[in-house]
């Protein structure tokens, strides 16, 4: 079987927005996404049983490139990166347009990605991928096992799980905690630098439409939270209580 | 026939030794010199412990006085009139002969004594049928002498019978007739036989030390206990079979290998061992003996693949179980002990290398505090920014920033020291006494990094080696000469791991720091305040590895504290459980480290426990509320700051 | 035609309430809006979505849309905005039906934005981005309809009392579009969540004095639902609770919505283990401890008040 996982790179500390309203994402520290190392690690182990090889795809600007080499690392066999000035502040569609093309490219089974990313968290760049490949998906999975009509996969839900027969190829998306990570041994992270890694052009992948649909107009900080607050007494149970319900847990 | 056995025998652990990586171990050969002096002829580590002391030495400087003596019944053996040029004829010599052979059997009984009445713990796990064998060829050998000479005597061909009491005493066995020459004839040849036996057993036992242990010692490091020897990585070799540590019994080193053909399996080290002594599956000594037993049996394939590529076995876990590499706090208490010199600790971290880098295999909870150190440069995972928190309690910190004139010293707060509530208090007391003594001191704040030591202990060398480049350039760039440290592991690394990166500071302790400025008169604290009775832990990192005992002690009878000492205390103190990367690491098996050392301490009786080092301050402060102790654990600064400011923390 | 419709998900319960919020916030610009619900009880739950403003419903109660959750609902979309222009679709920010937004926009590449906390109108929306700390006003552009993903419980839904008119849907899904399909479903309700996924962390320590007052903990976290119970190491230590429960530097890493501490101080080896909760609560008697500094929402108090009066509260609103 082999398996695309796409990777995104997000900044180490919490992400700061330029004066343009967009990520600032060059010349920041940076990390694999820690929500895209479950999908990798359940690329990882599909492989490891069934034979194939896994595929990383990333979207970046150039320092996109130190989490693919993470991804590398842990045991992914090669690399795919596409980076162009012309996406920087790419949105959710465009995004998704460049990974369905060039993992378009590959000869999958499965693409795996993450339920959201951390710096954005749209959530929905995955199935719109499936959707542009015409292909099967299912969301937030925490097992997934080859079948005779594809694959079986459970999918977490509110109250428990459901199981799924879906047809190969797919995408699917992974949640965190579905299985444990591993950490790159050194050995890994040197002969990741051996490894090829593509870095096709937007022509190569026939993208043309990079119009951004999504623009962000203003900035404000958040009015600062109820946070820091000190209470004694009879007034702290309706506090504590008005606290889970604007957390949505009662 | 015995030479060519013991030569083969001999050589086949010759060649493993040549097999192995060589070792850049003849630096200052003057030191070493001096050491093979009070180590092995001054027999100075075996007096740590005074009957087997005595026993080892007498039969030590026995066979040292009686090495001429085989050559002298060698000869004897073939004529009888012959013996050595010029000894055989003077009767200094006749009494030394008589003298050693005699303290040998003294020497060989107490070590019956202590093997049979008393039995201490330390053998556990050695092998007591050999030591026995040999103990009785030794008694052989010497007492075949004793009764040879007495038969000498009798037939009146010794040299100087006045000179050898005791064989002039036994000569009154033997009537001088026909008997007594076949007497003499049959002792001369069953010591002979005795003592080409005792050579041909020699390579295969642990007896081997006798001529393996005089290199080792020479071998040892001149290093402070504390330096770990760098490995060098260059993550852009292309060389796909660069060695990370110890997988392999040839990736071992050839100290680490002669280590292994030295230990005489006394047990000292497991004696002091707190992973031992707590319950875990460690014991140096028999880390060392397992480990020793597989390079043993591997022998014949390491020698044949000197010239290709063999299939060795994993050291790890063939000779020795995971948890076992990982139970070790580095704490130096077997190294210290063991009287051959073996460096324990070297190779532990060298098998944890291997495991960590190579194969990713090292226990779980400890993976979040690396990825910590990797992504945030501090083993919490806290932002940079947080590290001048303490700060907001204290006035007029001076951060240094890139450009700003280097201060006189450089107060290296640590992750722990910044981070760490408990910590804090202790860098809030010493920045508020150095400001008091009107020294001239700056932090570095958000460009300082963790040293790396976590990184190292747990065998991530290159996680460790970027730090240290990192901070080296820092330090270098910001022109810092002398470096003041609160963290007895960062002062370990900065002092004496630094320079190999090219980092070379005047590196102190705070407590060496707080007790000159006492000295000198620039703190005056008020004794009269009184500050109870304090019981000092030594930590390791500082006792043990670098030799600081008396500073921290000094400060506390400054500060107007009553003495009182723990058992286990300088260099013989016990770990408090958070070295080597044990502070990043659950203790599961058996008791706690930190409870232990924290009985140890509160059975002094003393109301204050007194720490110099903020892993130590965790360990027993929660060791003491866990046990609900009224004893208090506070920094030794603190309590100087107590007696010396008005107002010692906010 | 309505300038805003609704993806109302449906059960056989009838609509998600988070549907009824839409329509709510669609009102604000459109009198009129529709809703699409699709899937078993969809024309039973258009009722509902009339009370609540919905002008019209087109519903169909093929199982196809349960069965095969999101590719199909998402192409039924696409075709009904071909027929029927719109100027924007509403969605609920829940898994499923973000796997309908993200699949519609596949087709109709049009601009999507998730998350938003409000609408002004079909190109205008507002979004608290990066944990809460900051708020974006965002434009969409491209072609309608623009697709905007709401967080639930933004708003307080409100009846209108309305009527909606119900249009039946041809469910036409060809086989091979249909994609994943559910062959079974199971219910873990009783056994509560693990601790690195509960929404709600409730931890213990050594001020709870004893496994007893664990107990206490866990009756709340039975009564949140989706909370799970951790502890301190002095805790686990003291062995009131298993070594699984230990939250920090040697034990598990939490992040959940809630963090409730009872007892526990705050020593950085606790912190490292669960300073990513979105909301700190801290409940400790000493005003000075550490956890109480750094929490949301600190209480000074003792616990063995504290907890069951919570309890109470929290049964009194779940009652109400
Ligand atoms: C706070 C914030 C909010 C935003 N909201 C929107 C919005 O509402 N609408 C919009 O159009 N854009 C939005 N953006 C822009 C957003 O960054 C882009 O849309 C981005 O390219 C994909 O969004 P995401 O990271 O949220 O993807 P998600 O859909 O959350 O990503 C899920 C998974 O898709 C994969 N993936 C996503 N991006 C990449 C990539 N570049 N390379 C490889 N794999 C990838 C990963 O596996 C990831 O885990 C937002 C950006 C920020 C920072
Ligand atoms: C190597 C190492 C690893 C460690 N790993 C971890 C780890 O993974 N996780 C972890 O949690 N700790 C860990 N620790 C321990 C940590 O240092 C602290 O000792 C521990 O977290 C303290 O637990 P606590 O807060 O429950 O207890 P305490 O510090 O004793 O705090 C108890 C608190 O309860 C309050 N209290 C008492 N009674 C009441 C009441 N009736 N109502 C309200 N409040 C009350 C008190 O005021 C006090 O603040 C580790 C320590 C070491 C050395
Ligand atoms: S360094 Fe300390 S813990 Fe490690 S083996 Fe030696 S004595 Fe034991
Ligand atoms: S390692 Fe040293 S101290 Fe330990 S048993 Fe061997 S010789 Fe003795």
């Amino acid at each position: 079987m082999n398996v695309v996982v796409c990777a995104k790179l997000v900044p180490t500390g919490t992400p700061t927005l330029g004066p343009d309203h967009l990520v600032v994402r060059s010349g920041v520290d940076g990390t694999l996404d820690p929500g895209d190392e479950y999908g990798l690690e359940l690329a990882l182990q599909l492989t490891e049983q069934h034979g194939g090889d896994v595929t990383v795809v990333s979207m970046g600007p150039d320092e996109a490139g130190q989490a693919l080499q993470r991804a590398l690392a842990m045991g992914a066999s090669r690399g795919v990166l596409v980076s162009d000035p012309s996406l920087r502040g790419a949105d959710a569609l465009v995004t998704a347009r460049v990974l369905a093309a060039a993992i378009a490219t590959t000869a999958f089974d499965l693409v795996v990605a993450g339920v959201e990313s951390t710096d954005g968290y749209t959530g929905t760049v995955p199935v719109t991928v499936a959707e542009l490949l015409g292909i099967a998906s299912v969301t937030a999975v925490r097992r997934l096992e080859p079948s005779d009509t594809g694959a079986r996969i459970e999918r977490m839900t509110e109250r428990g799980y459901d199981v799924y027969e879906c047809p190969l190829p797919a995408v699917v998306t992974v949640t965190a905690g579905a299985v444990e990570p591993r950490y790159p041994s050194l050995k890994g992270i040197m002969q990741a630098k051996q490894k090829p890694v593509d870095r096709p052009s937007l022509q190569d992948l026939g993208v043309s439409d990079t119009t951004v649909t999504q623009i962000v107009t203003a900035v404000t900080d958040t009015p600062t939270k109820a946070g820091g607050e000190i209470v004694q007494g009879d007034e702290a149970v309706g506090r504590i209580a008005d606290l889970l319900a604007e957390a949505k847990a009662i | 026939m015995a030479v060519t056995l013991f030569w083969r025998h001999a050589r086949a652990r010759l060649e493993v030794l040549r097999a192995a990586r060589p070792s850049s171990r003849s630096d200052r050969p003057g030191a070493r010199a001096r050491r093979e002096l009070s180590h092995v002829l001054g027999q100075r580590k075996l007096f740590q412990k005074a009957a087997p002391g005595v026993m080892h030495a007498f039969i030590f400087w026995g066979f040292l006085v009686l090495l001429p003596t085989i050559v002298e019944a060698m000869l004897a053996a073939i004529d009888r009139r012959w013996t050595l040029p010029y000894l055989g004829h003077v009767a200094w010599f006749a009494f030394l002969q008589d003298l050693f052979a005699t303290l040998v059997v003294v020497g060989v009984a107490i070590g019956f004594a202590i093997r049979k009445i008393q039995r201490p713990d330390r053998f556990r796990g050695s092998h007591m049928e050999e030591a026995d064998r040999i103990l009785l060829t030794i008694l052989g050998i010497v007492t075949t002498l004793l009764l040879w000479n007495a038969s000498r005597i009798a037939l009146g061909i010794a040299g100087h019978p006045a000179g050898a009491p005791i064989a002039d005493a036994l000569s009154a066995l033997f009537g001088g007739g026909r008997g007594t020459q076949v007497a003499e004839r049959v002792l001369v040849w069953s010591h002979l036989l005795l003592v080409l036996g005792f050579l041909t057993y020699l390579p295969r036992s642990k007896h081997l030390h006798i001529i393996t242990a005089a290199p080792n010692v020479y071998l040892a490091t001149n290093h402070p206990r504390g330096y770990l020897e760098p490995l060098r990585i260059d993550l852009e070799t292309t060389d796909a079979d660069v060695r990370l540590g110890a997988s392999v019994a040839t990736d071992l080193s050839r100290k680490q290998v002669l280590d292994l053909f030295s230990c005489t399996e006394c047990g000292r080290c497991q004696e002091v061992c707190p992973a031992w002594n707590t319950g875990k599956a460690l014991s140096p000594k028999l880390l060392i003996m397992d480990l020793r037993d597989q390079v043993a049996k591997e022998a014949p394939l390491i020698t044949a693949g000197a010239a290709g590529i063999v299939e060795l076995q994993p050291l790890v876990p063939n000779a020795v179980a995971d948890q076992v590499v990982w139970d070790c706090v580095t704490c130096g208490a077997c190294v210290r002990e063991c009287p051959v010199d073996i460096e324990h600790i070297d190779t532990i971290i060298d098998l944890r290398r291997n495991l960590v880098m190579a194969e990713s295999r090292f226990p779980r909870e400890a993976e979040a505090r690396l990825r910590g150190v990797e992504t945030y440069e501090n083993p919490w995972g806290q932002p940079a920014s947080a590290r001048t928190d303490w700060t907001a309690s204290v006035e007029d910190i001076r951060v240094l920033q890139p450009g700003d004139p280097p201060p006189e010293v450089l107060f290296w707060v640590g992750c722990a020291g910044a981070f760490d509530e408990r910590a804090q208090k202790t860098t809030r007391s010493i920045a508020r006494l150095l400001a008091a003594a009107g020294i001239d001191f700056a932090i570095l704040g958000p460009r300082e990094r963790c040293t790396g030591d976590p990184a190292r202990r747990m065998g991530h060398e290159y996680l460790f080696q970027m730090l240290a480049e990192a901070n080296v350039e820092t330090l270098n760039g910001a022109g810092v000469t002398k470096v003041v440290a609160s963290c007895a592991h960062c002062f370990n690394t900065l002092a004496n791991e630094y320079p190999d990166y090219g980092g070379t500071y005047e590196v102190v302790h705070h407590t060496e720091l707080l007790s000159a400025l006492v000295a000198e008169g620039r703190l005056r604290p008020d004794p009269a305040g009184g500050r109870g009775s304090v019981t000092y832990h030594d930590a390791c990192y500082l006792g043990r590895h670098n030799g600081r005992y008396d500073a921290p002690r000094d400060v506390l009878r400054a500060a107007g504290a009553a003495a009182v000492e723990m058992p286990r205390r300088r260099e013989r103190s016990f770990c408090c459980g958070a070295g080597g990367a044990r502070m990043w690491m659950e203790e599961t098996e058996g008791t706690r480290i930190n409870d232990t050392r924290f009985a140890e301490a509160e059975a002094t009786g003393a109301e204050t426990v007194a720490t110099a080092c903020p892993y130590c301050f965790v360990m027993l402060d929660d060791a003491a509320k866990a046990k609900g102790s009224a004893v208090r654990v506070a920094d030794v600064a603190t309590l100087l700051a107590e007696s010396t400011l008005a107002e010692p923390d906010g | 035609m309505a300038r805003a419709w609704v993806y109302a998900e449906v059960t056989p319960d009838g609509p998600h309430p988070a549907a009824l919020e839409l329509l709510t916030h669609a009102r604000s610009f459109d009198e009129a809006p529709a809703a699409i619900a699709l899937g078993p009880g969809a024309t039973a739950a258009a009722t509902e979505l009339g009370a609540y403003g919905a002008a019209s419903v087109y519903a169909s109660d093929d199982p196809v849309f349960a069965e095969h959750p999101g590719r199909p609902a998402a192409h039924v979309l696409a075709g009904l905005i071909e027929d029927e222009p719109t100027e924007v679709v509403l969605f609920a920010q829940t898994y499923d039906s973000r796997d309908v937004a993200g699949r519609l926009q596949g087709c109709t590449g049009s601009a999507l934005m998730g998350n938003a906390t409000s609408i002004t109108d079909p190109r205008h929306a507002r979004a608290e981005i990066f944990g809460g700390t900051k708020i974006v006003d965002v434009e969409l552009a491209g072609p309608a309809p623009t697709l905007i993903l709401l967080r639930p419980k933004s708003i307080v839904a409100e009846p209108t009392g309305g009527i909606a008119r119900v249009v039946p849907l041809e469910a036409d899904v060809l086989e091979e579009v249909r994609g994943a399909r559910i062959v079974e479903r199971h219910e873990e309700a009783t056994s509560g969540p693990r601790l690195e996924d509960a929404k709600v962390v409730l931890a213990g320590g050594r001020g709870l004095g004893g496994p007893d007052a664990f107990a206490i903990l866990d009756e709340l976290a039975n009564e949140i639902g989706g909370a799970a119970v951790g502890a301190s190491r002095a805790a686990v230590d003291a062995g009131w609770v298993p070594y699984s429960y230990q939250i920090g530097q040697t034990g598990k890493t939490v992040k959940p919505e809630v963090y409730l501490a009872a007892g526990i101080s705050g020593a950085l080896q606790h912190i490292v283990g669960m300073k990513g909760a979105k909301r700190i609560v801290a409940i400790n008697k000493d005003a000075d401890a550490p956890l109480l500094a750094m929490a949301d929402l600190g209480v000074v108090g003792d616990l063995f008040q504290v907890l069951p009066a919570l309890m109470e509260e929290i049964r009194r609103r779940k009652g109400s």
